[in-house]
């Protein structure tokens, strides 16, 4: 019986042992520089954590997107451009984070509608999209004329220590939000099931267009989210902002124990153990002394056993 | 149960992983402690990187340093600040920088974490222009040195037209009479647009009296500026008729490659910026001669954020040292004849080599506040600013 | 005459966008200097050759796992380690071929770590080559003096290999791997079982591990040959955070073109011409001033959404044409 249960929760203890490991070694490591290493980790976490929350829904549809990291970049700018535009005021930051928001609740439609519209397959819309936003980002540093732009408005609290709590309640509201969705709701049930057997889903009535439709737009809602956040560390936005978040997330949902192939295993609290793990095991690294230059390779060999232990597929076929 | 095994001797390894880097840390423990200074460079590989490098670890021990290093992004303010936690959470007390992005974010978690901040072959313009006051005025920064002159003090243009004369008198048989120019965007290197003009201003000038005026084909915004990417082929036919090609820009990186790939390297002339190694084999009159001119800061100009950060840490301050952080401009090492280069080639900057270095540890000891009270600010500006080839 | 056919259509993609750019850039101020039309000469032709060898050799290393139902995000970096080390040794020994060598012995070497792990690892190929590509992005700051290697692109004695004539070799090479283990090896065959139903291949007796090992040195050949390209025609900085797959998702594009338009032929030729028809795109976009930044960008992403859009809509498109004739006839 016990057996079964280790069996069963092999995946989260694993994740969950990760975490706690990473966590024993900040604490031992972080030393005198505790209380400044815990607000530079919360404050790298959040926008990742807010993104890979959000990720969750497409990714148990067993889909992923490669937009993600332009789409921040350009969502950052777009906000600086209203919000200076109406005057640096804090009204205007509103309006930039709505017309972003539409925006991103637009293109998760497109990428879930479009694709089932157009018989494509949803990496393509989301290449297609990330071919867009690049683009966008370009032109849109390109009319500034300058590298990079600042935003006029005050939008975080100038005491750090405020700054990082407001920053954990907005982590945590939104985790509240997407585990009751993915867990009591027909969003995160359907969801599950279209990566767990698309096919099977549409035979037992599941209206799987729309599911998607939601899917994605529960993600956008998020990348705006997780844009205005990561807005928030600098307070100003370039053509490079952005790069890199969609291969991180992706690296953040394996590290929590996520199936990228989707399906019944997906679990929300992935995101934020992989989230943790992921941007604490940097910090660990760093706090004890291994060489910057050394510091991916250690991270990459963690990974690879990482995933030999909790990836590890039983068939006798080799998984695809 | 053989997958148990397995798994449970992937987590011994990983925990056995962990505990080597517990030994290393604890070993490295009981070693006299070190002021920690982290060097964010602006790319990974290139000779100044390798060759600032070299210097700085031959100060090391004299001055009881130890410098980790990391790479900033051209593009992404976040990530730079993120190295710049990174560097931080590492130990260090002091951060040299070299690029002007995100540095009002940068400058404000040095603040909060209580590390200074100093600038080193750059300009810090952005900055200088938009957040002057919350980056040069902060009072944990403090400093920077430029690449060259600064923007409001171009000499480049100038130097760049006397090469060209210099050339035409070595070659009266074949002058140069077109020419073509080469910057980067306005955003990244406003200097480089003047530098362009103040070019085109002294050919004017001279083409009223010559012989064999020049030409100089004008800036063209869309094919003449390039975003940091190598320069495009069609370059050659949008200017079909050129002897020579005037880059502010870094051309060796830039440039020559596009010449060398559509096969003009051996009909155009190149007067340009930076070294990566290797142009020595067509410079000048070796080879195709395709290199006619190269501009390069010292290496060494990294002594000057260096001496004010260890200053700072150390708790104490040149007599003379200004209220407000500065950027200084400095005389670069201008090569354009093979007698240059031949003096050039032994220079640290190319070999990477520090022994070939213009101070020593002892030597940059002597420049700090700490390490001699007798050591004055404007003595350590006028050290830095002055490294040309003929006075290395 | 039915060859002939193939030939046309195969051929309709390169012209057709021949044909457009030279209507586009003959319409416009940008490609004319001094009354001369810039779009037409030398230089086309040596650019799109050029381009299109690396083009060729990349996607044909991308398709030849992807074809047997492996999406392998390490092939980027894979190559750009193999590109260091050709790069470091070349620079070092100044041959050429020293460093084609180091490509080939480190493209082979780095293919077949990444099939060992996979095959013993049994983990998802994404997973696994996600892992991978971490592991050799960071061996590109330990390895090698890791810096990278610059400036070996624009030394003439050593970049022969990513200028016409030179650049032949390698693309020849990794078209010709490709096409012998496809279409004359056993396992070349035993995989196209494998891609159609992977259950099916196992269990009558195709060694699947086997297959998947042999699958990736072929590969890692193909690897080394855009490696040597890749060195000869950038520089190559060490690399982070998955940057390599955006390089290979650079080089993507012709590789689901080059299926549907090797529908006509097969998919070597596909993909060649596949990659000429995009670098004829390209070079028009740089003449009119658009071959980098933020218009390139929308104008390739709105050409890949129309081409997969085209392609996944073809068979109703036949159908309307088959309609037409029947009507035609009726």
């Amino acid at each position: 019986m016990k057996d079964n249960w280790i069996k069963k929760h092999i995946y989260d203890i694993a994740a969950y042992a990760g975490l706690l490991v990473t966590l024993i070694l900040f604490f031992v490591f972080s030393r005198n520089r505790l209380l400044y290493n815990a607000t530079t980790v919360i404050q790298t976490a959040a926008p990742y954590a807010v993104l890979s929350l959000g990720a969750v829904f497409v990714y148990s549809m067993g889909f992923m997107d490669v937009s993600v990291g332009q789409q921040v970049g350009v969502y950052a700018i777009l906000i600086i451009l209203i919000s200076n535009a109406l005057g640096g005021t804090t009204f205007g930051v509103f309006v930039g984070f709505l017309v972003v928001l539409a925006i991103a609740l637009l293109c998760g439609a497109f990428n879930g509608a479009v694709a089932v519209w157009l018989g494509l397959p949803s990496i393509v819309t989301s290449l297609f999209l990330m071919f867009f936003f690049t683009g966008a980002q370009y032109l849109l540093m390109e009319s500034t004329g300058i590298n990079s732009i600042s935003i006029q408005a005050a939008i975080k609290p100038s005491d750090r220590n405020i700054y990082t709590l407001l920053l954990i309640a907005v982590v945590a509201l939104t985790a509240l939000v997407v585990f009751y969705l993915f867990k009591f709701t027909k969003l995160g049930k359907y969801t599950r099931a279209i990566g767990a057997n698309e096919k099977t889903a549409v035979q037992a009535g599941v209206n799987t267009t729309k599911w998607k439709v939601y899917a994605y737009m529960a993600f956008g809602a998020t990348v705006a989210l997780g844009a205005f956040l990561m807005l928030t560390r600098t307070g100003s936005a370039g053509k490079g902002t952005g790069s890199g978040y969609a291969m991180d997330i992706m690296i953040c949902l394996i590290l929590g124990g996520m199936p990228l192939s989707g399906g019944m295993l997906s679990k929300a609290g992935s995101a934020l153990i992989g989230t943790f793990t992921y941007i604490l095991l940097t910090n660990d690294l760093t706090t004890m002394g291994v060489s910057l230059n050394t510091i991916n390779f250690v991270k990459a060999v963690i990974f690879i056993i990482i995933i030999l232990v909790t990836c590890r597929k039983q068939t006798n076929l080799l998984p695809r | 149960m053989k997958t148990r095994m397995k798994r449970a001797g992937a987590m011994i390894l990983a925990g056995a992983m962990a505990m080597s880097c517990l030994g290393s840390v604890s070993a490295s423990a009981a070693e006299p402690k070190k002021t920690v200074i982290g060097v964010a460079f602006y790319n990974d590989s290139s000779k100044p990187t390798t060759a600032t490098k070299a210097y700085l670890e031959s100060l090391a021990d004299a001055l009881n340093v130890e410098f980790k290093y990391t790479v900033f992004t051209q593009t992404d303010e976040s990530a730079n600040l993120t190295k710049i936690q990174e560097l931080i959470s590492a130990g260090a007390e002091g951060i040299i920088g070299t690029i002007d992005l995100g540095t009002t974010a940068i400058v404000e978690e040095c603040e909060a974490a209580g590390v200074y901040y100093a600038g080193y072959l750059c300009d810090f313009d952005t900055s200088y222009q938009t957040a002057y006051e919350a980056v040069y005025e902060n009072p944990y920064f403090l400093g920077t040195i430029s690449d060259g002159h600064n923007p409001d003090d171009i000499v480049l243009g100038t130097q760049t037209f006397e090469s060209v004369m210099e050339y035409n008198e070595r070659n009266p048989e074949n002058p140069l009479t077109h020419m073509a120019m080469i910057i980067f965007p306005d955003w990244a290197y406003p200097a480089q647009a003047k530098q362009a003009e103040q070019f085109v201003e002294e050919i004017e000038k001279y083409n009223e009296t010559a012989e064999t005026p020049i030409t100089v084909d004008p800036i063209d915004a869309e094919s003449d500026v390039i975003p940091f990417t190598p320069l495009d082929s069609t370059y050659f036919s949008k200017h079909p008729d050129i002897d020579a090609i005037a880059s502010f820009a870094a051309g060796t990186s830039f440039v020559y490659p596009t010449m060398v790939a559509s096969g003009v390297d051996g009909d155009l002339k190149l007067f340009t910026t930076g070294f990566e190694g290797g142009e020595e084999e067509n410079f000048g009159s070796a080879g195709k001669g395709t290199f006619q001119q190269n501009v390069i800061t010292a290496i060494e100009t990294v002594t000057y954020p260096l001496v004010l950060l260890l200053n700072q840490i150390n708790g104490v301050e040149f007599a003379d040292m200004p209220e407000t952080a500065e950027r200084i401009g400095c005389d670069q090492i201008i090569i354009n004849s093979d007698e240059d280069l031949e003096k050039f080639l032994v220079n640290i900057y190319n070999t990477g080599d520090a022994a070939g270095a213009c101070w020593t540890g002892e030597d940059v000891l002597k420049m700090t506040a700490f390490g001699n009270p007798d050591a004055t600010y404007a003595d350590l500006v006028e050290a830095v600013t002055n490294l040309t080839l003929d006075n290395m | 005459m039915k060859i002939l056919k193939k030939i046309l259509l195969s051929l309709a993609f390169p012209a057709l966008m021949f044909l457009v750019m030279l209507a586009i850039t003959a319409s416009s101020e940008k490609c004319y200097v001094n009354g001369h039309f810039i779009f037409i000469g030398k230089d086309l032709i040596n650019q799109v050759l050029m381009n299109s060898c690396m083009t060729i050799c990349v996607a044909l290393a991308i398709w030849m796992q992807l074809k047997n139902g492996r999406f392998d995000f390490s092939g980027g970096a894979s190559m750009v380690l193999a590109a260091i080390a050709a790069g470091y040794v070349g620079k070092n020994t100044g041959s050429m071929w020293a460093a084609f060598g180091t490509a080939l012995v480190m493209g082979l070497l780095l293919c077949m770590l990444t099939a060992l792990v996979y095959i013993i690892g049994r983990v998802p190929i994404i997973i696994t080559t996600i892992g991978m590509t971490l592991l050799y992005e960071s061996l590109t700051y330990i390895l090698f003096g890791g810096e990278g290697v610059r400036a070996f692109y624009s030394n003439p004695k050593l970049c022969a290999l990513g200028r016409v004539p030179g650049i032949f070799l390698p693309v020849g090479i990794a078209m010709a791997v490709f096409v012998i283990y496809t279409y004359f090896t056993a396992s070349g065959r035993r995989a196209k079982i494998l891609a159609n139903n992977q259950s099916a291949g196992v269990n009558i007796g195709i060694d699947e591990r086997k297959n998947t090992f042999v699958s990736y040195v072929f590969t890692g050949i193909i690897i080394g040959m855009a490696a040597i390209i890749y060195i000869s025609q950038n520089d190559v900085t060490p690399q982070s955070g998955l940057s390599t797959s955006s390089i290979l998702f650079s080089y993507i594009v012709p590789v689901f073109m080059g299926t549907f338009i090797g529908l006509a032929s097969n998919d070597v030729i596909g993909i060649a011409i596949a990659a000429v028809g995009m670098e004829i795109m390209n070079y028009g976009l740089n003449c009119l001033n658009l071959g980098s930044g933020g218009w390139q960008q929308i104008i390739m992403g709105v050409f890949v959404l129309c081409f997969y859009t085209f392609s996944s809509q073809s068979y109703k498109i036949n159908a309307f044409l088959n309609g037409l004739k029947r009507k035609k006839t009726a």
